[in-house]
C-alpha cells in the first residue's frame, strides 16, 4: 500500500487541538505569502520620511479648523518671497463661512440617507412579500423577486452612486437612489425574515372567522410583522447615515465631497472638523434608534 | 332536527398513515358533541375537516349543508367559516393586539373594506365586544396585549371573539389545553353559556369536563369511532378501554409498563429498532 492511498483513506479531522493548530497553520502560511509577495513586489514601503509625515498630520488633525472659528487669526498676512503684503485674510470670517458650508453638507448627507432609506424600504416591501416563503407566493414570481434582491444587496452603494451620476448628473437625487437601491435588498432580507417568523397560529386564527386575504393581512400578518419592520428600518437608516457620508466622494452630494476636498488639498485641521461630525451624528443617530428600537420590543 | 354535520366514509391519510377514518358520523341542529380519545387519534384533524383547513384524502363531508370539496369557491368556504366559529388552544390569538381588537376580528365576516384593514370598526361592533369581554369577565384586561395575558385569559379573550363572531356551529379544539382545574371548569361554565341552543363540537382531552360541554360522547381511536353514547351512559370503563387498550386497573398497568422499561433500559442492544424509552 503507497503513500497516496493510506492518504486518502483518511478523513481530514479538523475536529480537537490537532486540527486547529493545522488551521493555526495554514493561515499563518497564507499571511506570509501575503507580506512575502508584496514585499518582492517593493509594494511595502511605507514612503521616504512617514515619521515626519506623521508628526505634521497629527499635529494638524489635533487642531481641528473648528477652533479657527473662535481662535483664528483676524487678519493673517499673506506675503511674497520678496516680503510685499498680498493679502489679508479673516480666519475667523473664512472658517465660519466653511463650517456654515458643513452644516449644509451635513443636512444634506441626513437627507440622502433618509429619503434614500425610505425609498429601499418601500421598493423591498412588495419584493419580500413575494419572497417570504410562508406566503406562498407564486413560485416564479419568488425567484424573480429574489434575484432582484439579492442582485441590489451584493452591488456597492457605491457602484450604484458611480453609475447612476452618469444617468441623473451630479448631485444628491444619485445618492438618494444609491442607497435605495442597494439597502433595497438588505430591506428586502430582513423584511422576508420578518415574515417568515410569523406566528402561522395568529393567522388561523383570523382565517378561521371566515377572513378574506387582506384582512388576513391587515389584522394578522402586518400588526405582528410592523414592529419589527420599524426596527429593521431605524437599523438600516443608521447604516446608511455612515454609508452616505463618503457618496460625496463620487460627487453624489453632501459631507463626501468636503471630504475629498480636504484630503486633496491636505487640510488635515478641516478634515479632523468633517470627521468629528460624522462621529457625533453617526453616534447620536445610534443612540437615538437604539432606544426607539428597545421601546418597541 | 337537521343535519349540521354529515360525514361519510371520510379518510384522511398523512405520508401514508391513515388519521381519520370515519364511515358515517352525523351531528344534528343544536346538538353538544365531546370527542375524546388519546393522543394522535384523530380528534384535531377531523376539527381541521370540519372547519376546511384540511381536506380529506377521501369521501364526502358536509358541514351546515355546504359539500367542502375540491370545488368549492374560497369565497363560500370562507362564508361557511363565518358561521362555524372556532376555539382553538389559547395560542390562536393575534400576540400584539390588544384582547379588545382580538374578540373584534370575530366580526370580520360583517365589517368589510377599508375599515376591517385599518381596524376602524363600527362603534355598533365595538359595543358588542365589549359585552362580550364582560360576558366572559374580561372587561377590565379590554387593552391589554393579549402577549400579556395567562392561559386562561387567553382563553376567555378567543371565546369572546367567538361570541362576537356569533356563529350556529362551534368546534372547539381543546379548549381547556395547559389551564389548571379551577380555570378549566370556569371556561367550561363559559364555552356552555355561550353556546346555548347551538351546536357544539369539542375537543375534549379532561374527561372530568364531559357534562359540562356535551350530551354526547364519541370516542376516537387510531382515526376511527369507538364508540358513540349519550353522555350518561360514558363510564370509566369505557374510557380507560379507549385511553389505555385493554381495561386493566390503573396500578397494574404502570407496574408493567416500569418493568419493561427497566428491561429495555438495562438492555440498549435489544432496544434497538424498537420504540426508546421514554
Amino acid at each position: 500500500m503507497n503513500l497516496a492511498t493510506v492518504r486518502l483513506g483518511v478523513r481530514p479531522r479538523l475536529s480537537g487541538r490537532g486540527g486547529f493548530l493545522a488551521l493555526v497553520l495554514v493561515y499563518a502560511l497564507l499571511v506570509a505569502a501575503c507580506l512575502g509577495t508584496l514585499a518582492r513586489e517593493g509594494e511595502l514601503s511605507l514612503g521616504r520620511s512617514p515619521i515626519a509625515n506623521l508628526m505634521k498630520t497629527a499635529g494638524e488633525f489635533a487642531r481641528p479648523s473648528l477652533l479657527d472659528v473662535w481662535f483664528g487669526n483676524p487678519a493673517l498676512e499673506y506675503r511674497s518671497d520678496d516680503g510685499t503684503l498680498l493679502r489679508v485674510e479673516n480666519r475667523q470670517a473664512v472658517e465660519r463661512a466653511w463650517l456654515e458650508g458643513l452644516g449644509r453638507a451635513t443636512w444634506t448627507t441626513i437627507r440622502i440617507a433618509t429619503l434614500g432609506s425610505l425609498l429601499g424600504a418601500l421598493l423591498a416591501l412588495p419584493l419580500a412579500v413575494l419572497t417570504a416563503r410562508n406566503l406562498a407566493a407564486p413560485r416564479a414570481l419568488a425567484w424573480g423577486a429574489k434575484a432582484v434582491l439579492d442582485t441590489s444587496r451584493s452591488i456597492h452603494t457605491l457602484v450604484f452612486g458611480l453609475v447612476l451620476v452618469g444617468i441623473v448628473g451630479l448631485g444628491p437625487t444619485a445618492g438618494i437612489l444609491a442607497i435605495g437601491l442597494h439597502s433595497m435588498g438588505t430591506y428586502g432580507k430582513l423584511f422576508a425574515e420578518a415574515i417568515e417568523s410569523l406566528d402561522m397560529a395568529a393567522i388561523e386564527a383570523v382565517r378561521s372567522v371566515g377572513a378574506g386575504p387582506a384582512q388576513v393581512f391587515f389584522n394578522a400578518v402586518w400588526p405582528t410583522v410592523l414592529p419589527q419592520f420599524v426596527s429593521s428600518h431605524l437599523y438600516i437608516w443608521e447604516f446608511n447615515i455612515r454609508d452616505s457620508t463618503i457618496l460625496g466622494l463620487i460627487g453624489a452630494g453632501g459631507l463626501g465631497l468636503l471630504i475629498t476636498e480636504a484630503t486633496a488639498l491636505f487640510q488635515w485641521g478641516r478634515l479632523a472638523t468633517v470627521l468629528i461630525v460624522i462621529v457625533v451624528m453617526v453616534s447620536g443617530f445610534d443612540a437615538i434608534s437604539r432606544r426607539i428600537r428597545q421601546a418597541l420590543a | 332536527m337537521s343535519a349540521c354535520i354529515d360525514l361519510y366514509d371520510v379518510r384522511c391519510t398523512l405520508a401514508g398513515r391513515t388519521v381519520l377514518d370515519i364511515e358515517r358520523l352525523v351531528v344534528g341542529e343544536g346538538e353538544r358533541v365531546a370527542i375524546v380519545g388519546h393522543n394522535g387519534a384523530g380528534k384535531s384533524t377531523l376539527l381541521r375537516v370540519l372547519s376546511g383547513f384540511t381536506r380529506p384524502t377521501a369521501g364526502q363531508v358536509s358541514v351546515l349543508g355546504l359539500r367542502l370539496d375540491a370545488s368549492l369557491p374560497p369565497a363560500r368556504l370562507r362564508a361557511l367559516r363565518c358561521e362555524a366559529g372556532q376555539v382553538l388552544q389559547g395560542l390562536h390569538l393575534v400576540p400584539r393586539l390588544s384582547a379588545l381588537e382580538n374578540v373584534l376580528i370575530g366580526s370580520l365576516g360583517r365589517v368589510t373594506g377599508w375599515r376591517s384593514w385599518v381596524r376602524r370598526y363600527p362603534a355598533h361592533e365595538v359595543e358588542r365586544a365589549r359585552a362580550a369581554l364582560a360576558t366572559v369577565g374580561m372587561l377590565d384586561q379590554a387593552s391589554m396585549r393579549t402577549d400579556g395575558l395567562s392561559g386562561g385569559e387567553r382563553q376567555k379573550v378567543a371565546i369572546a371573539r367567538m361570541l362576537v363572531q356569533a356563529p350556529r356551529l362551534i368546534l372547539a379544539d381543546e379548549p381547556t389545553a395547559a389551564l389548571d382545574p379551577a380555570a378549566a371548569q370556569v371556561i367550561c361554565r363559559v364555552l356552555g353559556m355561550a353556546v346555548a341552543g347551538k351546536t357544539l363540537v369539542s375537543v375534549v382531552h379532561n374527561t372530568t369536563l364531559l357534562p359540562l360541554l356535551a350530551e354526547r360522547v364519541i370516542g376516537l381511536r387510531k382515526g376511527r369511532i369507538a364508540f358513540d353514547l349519550p353522555q350518561s351512559q360514558v363510564d370509566t370503563r369505557q374510557l380507560a378501554a379507549l385511553y389505555g387498550g385493554p381495561s386493566v386497573p390503573v396500578r397494574d398497568r404502570v407496574d408493567e409498563h416500569f418493568k419493561r422499561r427497566q428491561h429495555t433500559c438495562l438492555h440498549p442492544d435489544a432496544s434497538a429498532g424498537r420504540s426508546p424509552c421514554h
